[in-house]
């Protein structure tokens, strides 16, 4: 409940932030005196190490824009999954052997983790005044992006007629059209995807209509997957006709290279996850990990990822989708998750364990 | 006398390093299995809680029972198709025998998850072949998903292990006994049955034991097959453990891999065993001249052809089919007209991504350099085990199989602690030797076997005689054993290539920027669902053993 609070607050005063700057237009940051020293120090450690399970494609727009804009300072890009990359940061500390200088993840849970234990570097970045509140965390992690939670459905294996709204409507046509939807529903795995376990946890916090839908889907006989690309391919084959909580951000692009595929931003309440940024403690090149923090928040760092398919946390960033344009989508229900300590409840064995058997009850599995 | 000191010497340096190799990882593993947290962490202590989670949780014994049931499932395919093709091929006249022999063994050398991918986009629910079947049945009388597609793919797509080991045997056999079987008037199935079968039981034994064990190891095509319905293995279920209590949980996964270790500890141990009983049968059925081959006649050569035939499609045509569809479209299934979606953009996606191109030159610079380095490795542990059979050299035996007894993704996990944690190793840890040394350690019951073998050929006579004429041990081996044995090392660098190509779970942790190879990057382009380019860089693995597999057969590697 209190977290419940604590995001409508937050997704409030992003609106009202939204409405104010939006008057601004893209701000340019002032940045302080001395920051000239910094990008003389990051050109002289020469490169920056980031560990991301992030897509290519946005990850590519960013270390290109990055590189044009700081020649000499070049990003050595790890691509790993949310675990893989928490493994590594907590090893490689432990051993006095940093690797990583920014950590840049979809498990917003693990991320919150890692400042509470002190492997998080603090770094107050100038940027971080055009940051929506929910998106900062402890002046040392930071929302780079709003991902809302979709449902993708291909559009010549699901009936006009039978074409949701939003979730509570899918719960109900799951139940009313077995014939259509038998087998054919898909959504994520939250025993293997950190990222689907914080959007359904988050969802279950927030809409009451979640055990119903869990229900109604496991009854259906639903197949769950551990990432948003394998429920597009099944999605798209026609495997499967139609998936729920599906990344919005990556089916946005699918949509537009596969017209076969439809999306819909529930309007009763679309969630929304994000990637959080952060400096490894001991990161071995700090000054050049605090260049492409200011540069992924920085209107331009925004501008390119929104480009490349990762909607804008900011909500001056014009001509890529950011979050008042997704809130309109969402009939102005879109409630993105705060990077707070309430994701911390995520990681707690026992109430995993109760959230993870009440989901097995409801799958029948 | 001065010669045998030397060797001695030589012996127990080789076998104690490769000791330590092989060592330190199990042991790291076993000694996290026995801690509540992960070992680095000042916090943690001694407990037995993972060995209790595992214990109290139902998941377990469900993947247990699942494991066992598709084990049994798989030998129960496997022995006998395994055993039928290798009685047609060695003791019958069949036709185009020169041209099957290599085929017959492709399906062993594609990685599973390979397959798997395969068949999903070929025999899936919307796949090619599955709507062309619906146009003219109306319905997909198949499933691929669950435990009895399961059993049956891996059942057909582990048939060569059995052959290689069961036609080795039936080669030497002589052919008087068939003879005077067919004179008498037996059927071929009768003959197959009553005399020859029973004349190679030890091979049979061993190949079906082999197959339990891989089975139990067995990841890809349950991550791929069973996963998405729910159906969990042990090594599936050990994959889920890294991330269903949020934080990785390493004293789960290890304790399961130490559960594993001691189901599949008495196995080897039996394999051993019938190994060394086998051989021995072998030697006494050896008698010179070719033995004359029982002839099929019309009816049962087209009968034989149809039905290799028919087991080729399935375990070979149908997965790589539709690896190369998936590699060329960028969207398939229901309604959608392949030819309109066929593009090269998943192929020049590869060259965009530099960790994609990386990965392909270090996966080729890995199979044939790190090959090369290997088979070098493996022959030098080769003779100090060689004509040994001390203490040292029955260790040997046991090390040898230890890490094949742990799934490859939790070798994987050692090696990148050991290279994290001891000081003059980290300098490596960045650099592609530390993914040669654990390949090394992966691919070493294979690749010192095959080592093995070839030098059993050199007949002890030849050595002999040279330490007679006062040559030392050494010079014996240097002048005489390897130049022998020559063709058979570049047939084992050959097939060395094709497994470290095959490899994908080893390299899920240890790799990093600058030293991605395929099979692992398939694994981490599966987290985050990019199955285009999977199928790329499928399709390019699949060439490149291909082409490995052309070497290995240019130098008559296999039926050794």
């Amino acid at each position: 409940m209190l977290s419940f609070l604590k995001t409508s607050c937050a997704a409030i005063a992003f609106a009202t932030l939204a409405a104010t700057s939006a008057l601004a237009q893209a701000t340019t940051t002032t940045y302080p005196a001395g920051y000239s020293d910094i990008v003389a120090a990051a050109k002289k450690e020469g490169k920056v190490i980031v560990y991301s399970p992030t897509d290519s494609g946005p990850a590519n727009a960013l270390i290109k824009a990055f590189e044009t804009k700081y020649p000499g300072v070049k990003v050595d890009y790890n691509d790993l999954s949310n675990t893989a990359i928490y493994n590594r940061v907590v090893s490689e500390f432990a051993a006095r052997q940093v690797g990583g200088d920014v950590v840049w993840s979809v498990g917003l849970d693990l991320q919150v983790r890692l400042v509470e234990d002190g492997l998080a570097e603090r770094y107050a970045s100038p940027e971080a005044s055009h940051v929506p509140g929910f998106a900062k965390y402890k002046d040392s992690a930071y929302l780079t992006s709003i991902e809302p939670g979709v449902i993708l459905y291909n559009k010549r294996l699901v009936p006009a007629a039978l074409v949701p709204k939003n979730l509570t409507e899918l719960t109900k046509l799951l139940k009313d059209h077995k014939d259509v939807f038998q087998g054919k529903v898909a959504s994520w795995d939250p025993e293997k995807s950190g990222q689907g376990y914080v959007a359904m946890k988050d969802d279950m916090r927030h809409n009451p209509g979640f055990w119903p839908l869990m229900s109604a889907f496991g009854e259906a006989g639903g197949k769950i997957y551990s990432n948003s690309g394998q429920m597009r391919e099944k999605v798209v084959s026609g495997e499967e006709i139609i998936a729920f909580y599906v990344n919005g951000a990556y089916a946005a692009e699918w949509v537009k290279a596969n017209p076969t595929l439809g999306i819909i931003y529930s309007d009763d309440r679309t969630s929304a996850v994000s990637r959080a940024a952060l400096i490894a403690r001991n990161a071995p090149h700090p000054n050049a990990a605090k260049l492409l923090i200011d540069f992924m928040l920085s209107a331009e760092g925004q501008k390119v990822m929104g480009q490349a398919g990762l909607p804008s946390v900011r909500s001056d960033v014009d001509g890529v989708p950011n979050f008042k344009s997704l809130n309109e989508l969402a009939n102005g229900k879109l409630q993105p998750i705060a990077l707070d300590a309430t994701l911390l409840d995520n990681l707690d064995k026992t109430k995993r364990a109760d959230f993870f058997s009440r989901w097995k009850q409801a799958m029948r599995r | 006398m001065r010669a045998d000191g030397e060797a001695l010497v030589f012996r127990r340096t080789t076998i104690g390093l490769l000791g330590v190799l092989v060592l330190s990882p199990v042991g790291l593993i076993i000694y996290q299995s026995f801690l509540d947290g992960p070992f680095f962490f000042p916090t943690t202590g001694f407990s037995l809680s993972a060995f209790g989670y595992v214990f109290s949780d139902p998941d377990f014994y469900r993947a247990l029972w699942t494991t066992a049931v598709f084990a049994v499932g798989l030998v129960a395919i496997a022995v006998p198709l395994g055993a039928a093709l290798a009685f047609l091929l060695t003791r019958t006249d069949i036709k185009g025998r020169s041209w099957i022999e290599p085929v017959v063994l492709v399906p062993m050398f594609l990685s599973a998850l390979v397959l798997g991918f395969g068949y999903t986009v070929s025999v899936g629910p919307s796949g090619f072949v599955s709507l062309a079947v619906q146009d003219v049945l109306g319905f997909v009388p198949w499933n691929i998903y669950g435990l009895p597609s399961l059993i049956i793919i891996g059942g057909l797509s582990h048939v060569p292990y059995v052959y290689l080991y069961v036609s080795s045997a039936m080669r030497n056999l002589p052919a008087d006994l068939e003879e005077a079987a067919r004179t008498m008037g037996a059927s071929l199935p009768r003959i197959a049955m009553e005399v020859t079968l029973p004349l190679v039981l030890p091979a049979l034994v061993y190949s079906a034991a082999l197959n339990f064990l891989l089975a139990f190891e067995s990841f890809g095509l349950p991550l791929v097959l069973a996963d998405p319905s729910g159906v969990l293995v042990l090594t599936t279920y050990l994959y889920k453990l890294t991330t269903l209590l949020g934080v990785p949980s390493y004293h789960l996964m290890a304790a399961v891999a130490v559960l594993l270790l001691i189901v599949t500890l008495p196995l080897v141990a039996i394999q051993r065993r019938l190994l060394d009983r086998s051989r021995r049968y072998a030697t006494v059925g050896g008698k010179g001249g070719r033995p004359t081959r029982v002839k099929l006649g019309t009816a049962g050569q087209i009968v034989a052809l149809a039905a290799i035939g028919l087991w080729l499609v399935v375990s070979v045509l149908l997965p790589i089919s539709g690896i190369a569809v998936r590699a060329f479209v960028d969207s398939w299934g229901q309604g959608v007209d392949l030819l309109e979606h066929l593009t090269l953009a998943n192929f020049q996606q590869l060259f965009k991504i530099s960790s994609l191109s990386r990965g392909l030159v270090n996966t080729a610079l890995i199979a044939v350099f790190g090959g090369a380095i290997a088979v070098a490795i493996y022959l030098v542990v080769a003779l100090a085990g060689h004509r040994n059979a001390s203490f040292a050299a029955v260790a040997l035996d046991y090390m040898v199989l230890l890490p094949r007894a742990l799934p490859g993704l939790v070798i994987g996990l050692a090696f990148f602690w050991l290279f994290l944690f001891v000081p003059f190793l980290s300098p490596l840890r960045a650099t592609l030797v530390s993914l040669l040394i654990a390949y090394v350690v992966v691919g070493l019951s294979y690749g010192l076997r095959m080592i093995q073998s070839t030098l059993l050929q050199v007949s002890p006579e030849l050595e002999e005689s040279a330490r007679t004429s006062g040559a030392s041990l050494r010079r014996s081996w240097t002048e005489i054993v390897i130049p022998i044995v020559r063709p058979g090392l570049f047939g084992a660098w050959a097939m060395i290539m094709i497994i470290f190509l095959r490899e994908y779970a080893t390299g899920v942790y240890l790799m990093t920027s600058g030293t991605e190879v395929i099979g692992s990057l398939i694994v981490s382009l599966l987290a985050s669902g990019d199955l285009a380019t999977i199928a790329a860089l499928s399709l390019i693995s699949v060439t490149f053993t291909a082409l490995g597999l052309a070497v290995a057969f240019r130098f008559g590697a296999y039926g050794k």
